[in-house]
């Protein structure tokens, strides 16, 4: 009997464990302002003690890497990163300064990395766990202007999106996650699209479907391979941010709309610095530009 | 309540460890799931009723940090420690070896079961060809870590650091 009653209660507690869990999650989804900033303010609370703590157990971090990877070897590696960071850049933006983007940015009317306003930010920490492969925190939140949404680029392009803003730090998701869909635009074509991370692959995005997309045997209409990707200014973030290089499309019968893989040219691992680009992300799109025809109402 | 003290304080230790000795610390690329083997540990010691209590609390914690729904970890350890719990609760189990088995499952099937419920609720990317090698270095970590954390666990749940019982369940369950 004593079992039995046990039993019931140990059920009863377990369901409003649930029922709560639901309540929190359903919250969650629904971006709950007062939630958002209840969890904002306990991490607030919690960093100085992350910080000191990181540092106090620094020394042991570095043995740990050091065993495993030796430091010359990490020191080499960035090197030899950021030198291929600056070719990338170089190469990417030289294809963005082609007659087509100019005249896709006359059209608009857009060009928003020029002027926007730059915060270099230090990476602390990466992945705390083991499923945030894509995740970064930064030194800097909402008290030095950052806001989520904003861009975070290195000088090779895009690294991702600012996630989640406390006071002194923020989350940056990968635009390696499957979960971030980003607006950009292919340069040897014009055509904007939609393209998202690839789960298991921090190196490639992929684009499934846009504007004047192609047909599957629309052949004319696919990018050339090695071509490059960079935002679009009808997205909600600054335009003309390199993305990466076209490495694959995929067509033919078996597929109902071509696909385009392209290999990142930001490493989103690894990171030391980062710069956020001060610029919240705009709700409504810049207008597309004006169709030549005005349709005449009835 | 200075149960519930301890218990808050010794969650609060192992979430700030994770974030920061073990967000570097990996074996594979993979770190141990400290939050997950309080859950484990919690629905072993402290049974049925109040592990599934706090593991639900540690998944909360761990869920301000993670960037899947707030709630998912919360309710994947409350069903994993009940269920540990409740398929324990009856079992002698007095060796340190039964133990670290119990933990190695359990904390297999709370990392599973994060990953599952976080790609039925429309988080991508968690059942990716990681996750064999994630749910089972992470489990095996888990286990080992579990013969350092048990007596701090007795120590939260009881006051005392040595088990005075022959189960690994020394603490009074209500009846």
């Amino acid at each position: 009997m004593a079992v039995a009653q046990r039993s019931g209660r140990s059920r009863y507690r377990l369901a409003l464990l649930i029922l709560t869990a639901v309540t929190l999650l359903t919250l969650d989804f629904r971006g709950y302002g007062p939630l958002e900033t209840a969890q904002s303010r306990v991490r607030d609370l919690l960093a100085p003690v992350v910080s000191a703590l990181d540092t106090a157990f620094s020394p042991l971090e570095d043995a740990w890497t050091s065993v495993f990877s030796a430091d010359d070897l990490r020191r080499e590696n960035a090197e030899l990163r950021a030198a291929l960071d600056e070719f990338r850049t170089a190469d990417i933006r030289g294809d963005a300064d082609s007659a087509a983007y100019r005249r896709l940015v006359e059209a608009t009317g857009v060009t928003y990395v020029a002027d926007v306003e730059r915060l270099t930010a230090t990476v602390i920490s990466n992945a705390v766990g083991n499923f945030d492969d894509g995740v970064i925190t930064i030194d800097v939140g909402h008290d030095d202007g950052v806001v989520p949404g904003m861009a975070v680029v290195t000088a090779a392009g895009l690294v991702g999106l600012i996630d989640i803003v406390d006071a002194g730090r923020s989350t940056v998701e990968s635009v390696s996650s499957p979960d971030l869909v980003i607006g950009v635009r292919l340069v040897s074509t014009g055509t904007v699209a939609l393209g998202h991370g690839v789960a298991g692959d921090p190196s490639k995005f992929v684009l499934e479907g846009g504007l004047r997309w192609p047909e599957t045997d629309d052949i004319g209409g696919m990018p050339e391979m090695g071509s490059a990707v960079v935002t679009a200014a009808s997205s909600r973030y600054p335009a003309d941010i390199p993305v990466g290089r076209v490495s694959a499309v995929e067509t033919g019968e078996a597929v109902l709309a071509p696909s385009v893989t392209v290999d990142l040219v930001a490493e989103t691992r690894d990171l030391g610095f980062v710069t956020v680009l001060l610029q919240p992300p705009v709700d409504d799109p810049p207008p597309a530009p004006a169709p030549p025809f005005q349709e005449v109402s009835p | 309540m200075l149960t519930a003290l301890r218990l808050s304080l010794l969650c609060l230790g192992m979430l700030l460890l994770q974030l920061t000795l073990f967000s570097d610390v990996r074996i594979a690329g993979v770190a141990p799931e400290l939050p997950a083997l309080v859950a484990v540990m919690s629905g072993l010691l402290a049974g049925v009723e109040r592990g599934s209590v706090v593991a639900f609390a540690i998944g909360l914690m761990w869920d301000l940090y993670l960037p899947t729904p707030l709630g998912l970890a919360a309710v994947s350890f409350a069903l994993v420690a009940h269920a540990l719990g409740a398929i324990t609760e009856d079992l002698f189990h007095d060796t340190r070896t039964q133990m670290v088995a119990l933990v190695f499952v359990g904390s297999a099937a709370a990392v599973t079961a994060h990953a599952l419920l976080g790609e039925v609720l429309g988080q991508q990317g968690l059942l990716s060809e990681s996750l064999p090698r994630i749910v089972l270095v992470s489990s095996a970590l888990n286990a080992l870590l579990s013969l350092l954390i048990a007596p701090v666990m007795r120590w939260a749940l009881t006051g005392r650091l040595r088990q005075h019982a022959n189960r690994l369940t020394s603490v009074p369950r209500p009846s």
